[in-house]
């Protein structure tokens, strides 16, 4: 009798804790089902309402980083880049941010391709996600997960030395052939300062960033992107280029504080 | 075009052939080669650390420590020429950093230098070992790849961090050259003059004092072993410095290499392979080939389970020893030390007290089984 109630207590016991875990595994499950960008209201406002493609743009990042201060980003999209059929908009987030905005890039048909690669900050493993929208309205996304450890070394000394801060360095193909899209390599010396540091005195450290950057050839724009502070520091892009004839490239890279500056280079086309 | 960076251009082969190898691809095939090479000698002369301690402090023959002197010597002149004349700059290494801590460098360094006892050889001769048909090494490098990895991105990372910034000191000069010449790397008389003594005491104590000329052909093959220190801070430091994608400056190491060739194994469609995997696997083909071409390849296993758990345990010691001290009896013993950087002098301190007290003393391990 007494191995009875001794057993039915522990079966009790049993199927507490099974419905308890049925429960957990469906509301993962139906979490799951979900994308979590779902849940970031600047995503929603900006797609308001409408359903992306499912993995149309190509993410590519590394699934295990040690650095999540400069973390290594390349988004891309299969897509024509003909005038009335071409990729006008790509938006970059990392939804486990203080920010979640990473950058907004705007294409026209001149950059000949829809990729574009840049550094991030990555406060900690999270998922970063891309959603891009075509001439004709549609709208496309795709995701990563990232998992960032603490760094393997020491604190290391600050990358950038205050004198050469709005430097700008650009490489170009020396010769590109009509039509055909090449990349284009540019970085500026910026720190990049979040505005969520504090200096050793202990005060915040005023936001400081590069917000702005443009790329033309002659007077046609090629790209233009708006940089957010979760931009690694020392801004770096790789973009694309077809030009049908040979002119000259000017990138601009404007701070929030209105300074800009202005690199060009040759560009030649057989 | 036309080439300002005249150095880099002459040690930049694919720049002047002008074939479309990128500078990360070409980092890490050269890599692979001095791999490779380091496998072949490793597994020719027995190149050994702690065999070679062992030998020296417990049976009196010191041939093949001198081996170690011979090595530090050339991977200290080859890379201290470099910088002076190269225009190598091996600053924005992790041996040179102005901050480190004083107790996890020397404490690192004694648990490296005990667990390469307990284990009969440090990593990279593990691998070596490995590849000429060493069961037991396989065990080690385990281990050791495991055990790093918890200590520099697993559980015992916080741990690492809260320890390093308590025990933080930060120098303004970080290294023996700028003691003399005030940080004007350019200096190359007083940079280069407490070299050249160095390596000539340290060239005269292996070669006369222990004896090394009687075998001149491992003295050549620890020469080359010590030269493939500065080959690899050229191939990073040159070959692979880049204005937008530089690669890091770094060298011959074998724990955290060791532990992100593990990863790699695993999540290879997620990352890449750096300087270091390469090397990795260069050195597990160079001296696997090696033992079968010199009909050497034989496999071996343990005698016991005590046998397994004190090369375990010397395994795990390595690993997490080696990520607290950033290197092992290479990566700071040659390639920190070729620095000249003071946190390695205190590594390889520890290192050295760490095999002593494995040798001689209370805590020294009593040989059961011939190994």
């Amino acid at each position: 009798m007494q191995s009875i109630i001794h057993f039915s207590r522990v079966s009790r016991l049993l199927a507490t804790f099974l419905v308890g875990l049925l429960h957990s595994v469906h509301t993962v499950a139906a979490q799951q089902g979900r994308p979590a960008w779902e849940r970031v209201e600047a995503i929603q406002t900006l797609l308001n309402g409408a359903v992306p493609r499912p993995e149309a743009v190509r993410l590519d990042l590394p699934s295990v980083t040690q650095d999540g201060s400069s973390v290594l980003v390349t988004a891309e999209i299969d897509s024509p880049m003909t005038p009335d059929n071409h990729v006008e908009e790509l938006y970059l987030f990392a939804l486990g941010n203080p920010s979640p905005e990473l950058a907004e890039i705007r294409f026209t048909p001149l950059a000949g391709r829809a990729s574009v690669s840049t550094r991030i900050r990555l406060d900690r493993s999270q998922t970063v996600v891309a959603l891009a929208r075509t001439s004709g309205g549609d709208w496309l996304s795709g995701s990563r997960d990232v998992r960032v450890t603490v760094s393997g070394c020491l604190s290391r000394d600050a990358t950038y030395q205050a004198d050469d801060v709005m430097q700008t360095r650009v490489r170009v193909p020396p010769r590109f052939k009509a039509g055909q899209a090449s990349d284009i390599r540019t970085l500026i010396n910026h720190p990049m300062e979040t505005g969520l540091r504090k200096d050793a005195a202990g005060q915040p450290i005023p936001e400081q960033i590069i917000e702005l950057f443009q790329a033309r050839l002659d007077d046609a724009p090629v790209l233009t992107v708006r940089l957010h502070r979760a931009i690694a520091a020392n801004p770096y892009l790789v973009f694309h280029m077809a030009p049908e004839q040979s002119g000259e490239l000017t990138l601009s890279w404007e701070e929030d504080t209105g300074e800009t500056t202005v690199t060009t280079a040759e560009i030649r086309v057989d | 075009m036309v080439c300002r960076d005249y150095p880099r251009c002459l040690g930049h082969p694919f720049r002047l052939l002008n074939t479309t190898m990128t500078h990360t691809q070409l980092v890490v095939w050269s890599g692979f080669i001095l791999g490779l090479l380091f496998g072949v000698v490793g597994q020719r002369t027995h190149y050994c650390t702690a065999g070679g301690l062992r030998e020296w402090w417990r049976e009196d023959n010191p041939r093949r420590a001198a081996a170690l002197v011979i090595a530090l010597s050339f991977a200290l002149l080859g890379t201290q020429l470099s910088v002076a004349f190269g225009g190598l700059d091996v600053r924005p290494s992790i041996y040179r950093q102005s901050s480190f801590s004083w107790l996890l460098m020397p404490l690192g360094g004694l648990l490296f230098g005990y667990g390469m006892m307990l284990a009969r050889g440090c990593g990279s001769r593990a691998l070596v070992l490995l590849a000429s048909g060493n069961l037991r090494s396989l065990v080690v490098l385990l281990a050791l790849g495991v055990a790093a990895a918890i200590t520099l991105t697993g559980p015992l990372a916080p741990w690492r961090l809260t320890m390093t910034e308590w025990t933080l000191v930060s120098w303004a000069t970080v290294s023996v050259p700028e003691l003399f010449y005030g940080g004007d790397p350019v200096h190359h008389v007083a940079r280069l003059l407490p070299v050249a003594i160095l390596v000539a005491v340290l060239l005269r104590v292996a070669l006369v004092n222990m004896k090394l000329y009687r075998h001149p052909w491992e003295a050549a093959g620890a020469a080359l072993i010590g030269l493939l220190v500065p080959a690899g801070w050229w191939v990073t430091g040159h070959w692979g410095a880049d204005d937008f994608e530089p690669v890091p400056v770094e060298s011959l190491t074998f724990v955290a290499p060791i532990s992100d060739a593990i990863q790699y194994l695993m999540l290879s469609t997620g990352i890449r392979a750096g300087f270091g995997v390469t090397v990795v696997a260069g050195v597990l083909l160079g001296a696997c080939a090696t033992a079968l071409c010199a009909r050497e390849f034989q496999l071996r296993g343990f005698d016991s389970p005590r046998h397994m758990l004190r090369f375990l345990a010397g395994g795990v010691m390595m690993g997490v020893g080696g990520a607290l001290a950033l290197g092992c009896t290479i990566g700071q013993g040659l390639t920190g030390l070729s620095t000249l950087a003071f946190p390695s002098f205190l590594a390889v301190a520890g290192i050295l007290l760490g095999a002593w007290l494995s040798l001689r003393g209370p805590l020294r391990i009593r040989e059961q089984t011939a190994v």
